[in-house]
């Protein structure tokens, strides 16, 4: 059974599609990341997702059931985008209150362990840092021992350490078999923790694959180096080049398939390639491509 | 539903804003006044007034907490994404507001508590046992009028707003409703609002215990009628501001 099934969902606010006629189906086990620039539909996805809000149209099926009973069954935890905690409580109270809402929790100072929270449990909320307050609102999200996750854009509020050290405890939790969902508008969040990538735009999903693919759908990889005066004639015909930019006399080939390009460059070429780099065309530009054509 | 009411509770007795208009205010201007008038009697009635203040107190102190445990907190928890971290748990929605309702319940008991037991200490006031039995669950359960208030005003309006309207409605059902004085010394216009008022009704109740009398029909009726019009009205708000579209 899926974890997550979408037929054709839409969201409209007056004239507004936040979401337009959205497929997708995930299956259990899997971490799955939603990547979109900003307004493209991740939050209204998710909040649907969560029964927080009605979809105008469609349906949408979570573990087989509408989200509203998987929410009661207490196969869902989320964190969402914005939240405070209430500030009297301390993170012990906040966690254990909200693990006991569920059925089949997990342990509280496993909870608390995961999160990281162990030294600060007896911490009120209102004397928490932001990044602390981000990892008790994934305590949250964890302690009912949830069967699905979603987190909507769990990272914006951390630095770079505590970025880590979160994906950390979500690759932890995912690896005891759960399903996760993440939307994030951070390319490389998407690449490093999710085994699949779902680009959306405009409310639509406008690519779906691993990180690998999305790339490649994208134009593959990129090849770089020093033309310096030489002539750049039939770079553009050799193996798997897609495109060719040259900047004050660096040439950039992007291609789809980036040894026959590289073993071109050097057997079928005279040119005096110089300071050679390859890159993956990092997931932002792919991204920025398949939004691009999403818009036209 | 227990672990709920407990969180509830025990956040509001760590507020401050609680502790301080909904204990000490009641229990410091019972000391005051009683030491100052509380061997008068009133003539009417032959009641002392160390034992009317005592009541009029345990109302105003009854009616802050119903209101300040309930409209600013309920508020604050709307607007700060709390409320939807609990509609993502299994928690049914009306438990929220059934929880809300028991807890405001528990927190105005400090509130009444410590006042009668200022007078009982300080004053010494005494009364019979059947007063006692009757004064204090109808003094308590007389409060959810007030606790239904502070929901709908919770319900209705973001935190900034909530705040002034949950004190404003505080003071004015304790002025107008006679807790601070006797609404005799009002003028004709203010006294008629007064009468209307469930905070006049329920301290009413109060003071005819003490004074020996049962209670009078119109203000039983009173109460209760507001009791289920606000307790109606909160329902309604409630599920507006909990609506999911």
């Amino acid at each position: 059974m899926n974890a997550i099934a979408l037929t054709d969902v839409s969201k409209s606010y007056g004239e507004v599609r936040a979401v337009n006629g959205m497929d997708l189906t995930m299956e259990a086990g899997r971490t799955v990341a939603l990547l979109g620039p900003n307004g493209a539909g991740k939050s209204t996805t998710i909040n649907m997702l969560l029964g927080l809000i009605r979809p105008t149209a469609g349906r949408i099926r979570v573990f087989g059931r509408t989200p509203d009973q998987a929410v009661a069954a207490g196969d869902i935890g989320a964190m969402l985008q914005e939240g405070t905690l209430i500030p009297e409580l301390t993170v012990r109270e906040l966690v254990d209150f909200v693990r006991r809402l569920y059925p089949d929790p997990l342990p509280l100072d496993q909870v608390l362990q995961m999160a990281d929270l162990t030294s600060l449990a007896s911490r009120r909320s209102d004397r928490l840092s932001g990044g602390q307050t981000q990892r008790v609102r994934f305590a949250l999200a964890i302690a009912g021992s949830p069967k699905l996750l979603v987190l909507d854009e769990p990272t914006a509020a951390m630095d770079v350490e505590s970025r880590r050290a979160f994906w950390e405890s979500m690759r932890a939790y995912a690896a005891q078999g759960r399903t996760v969902l993440f939307a994030t508008h951070y390319l490389e969040e998407a690449d490093e923790n999710s085994d699949r990538v779902i680009v959306v735009a405009r409310g639509k999903v406008v690519a779906d694959g691993t990180a690998a693919q999305i790339k490649a759908g994208a134009g593959g990889s990129s090849v770089e180096f020093s033309l310096g005066g030489q002539s750049s004639a039939g770079l553009d015909a050799l193996p798997g080049v897609t495109g060719v930019t040259i900047l004050s006399g660096t040439v950039t080939l992007r291609t789809a398939d980036v040894d026959a390009t590289v073993a071109a460059l050097y057997r079928k070429t005279t040119l005096d390639v110089r300071d050679l780099r390859i890159g993956g065309v990092d997931l932002e530009d792919a991204f920025l491509a398949l939004t691009k054509s999403a818009e036209a | 539903m227990l672990n709920y009411v407990k969180l509830e509770a025990t956040r509001m007795l760590r507020n401050k804003r609680y502790i301080i208009f909904v204990v000490a205010f009641p229990v410091g201007f019972y000391l005051l006044y009683s030491n100052l008038w509380g061997n008068q009697v009133d003539q009417a009635t032959g009641v002392r007034a160390s034992v009317s203040l005592m009541v009029s107190m345990a109302a105003y102190g009854a009616l802050a907490a119903a209101i300040m445990s309930t409209a600013v907190p309920w508020s604050q928890e709307r607007q700060s994404g709390w409320l939807r971290q609990l509609q993502i748990t299994p928690l049914p929605s009306w438990m929220i507001i059934v929880t809300k309702m028991i807890s405001s319940l528990l927190l105005v008991l400090p509130a009444l508590l410590l006042v009668v037991l200022a007078a009982v200490l300080t004053q010494h006031v005494s009364l019979p046992v059947g007063e006692w039995a009757a004064l204090i669950p109808i003094m308590w359960l007389g409060t959810i009028p007030f606790a239904a208030l502070g929901l709908i005003i919770g319900s209705l309006v973001p935190p900034d707003t909530a705040q002034p309207l949950a004190i404003i409605g505080m003071f004015g059902l304790a002025l107008l409703g006679g807790l601070w004085f006797p609404i005799d010394m009002l003028p004709q216009t203010m006294r008629t609002i007064a009468h209307a008022l469930p905070s006049y009704d329920y301290a009413s109740i109060g003071w005819e215990i003490v004074a020996g009398h049962t209670p009078p029909a119109s203000a039983v009726a009173g109460i209760l009628g507001w009791a289920v019009a606000l307790c109606a009205l909160a329902i309604y708000a409630y599920r507006r501001a909990t609506a999911r579209v």
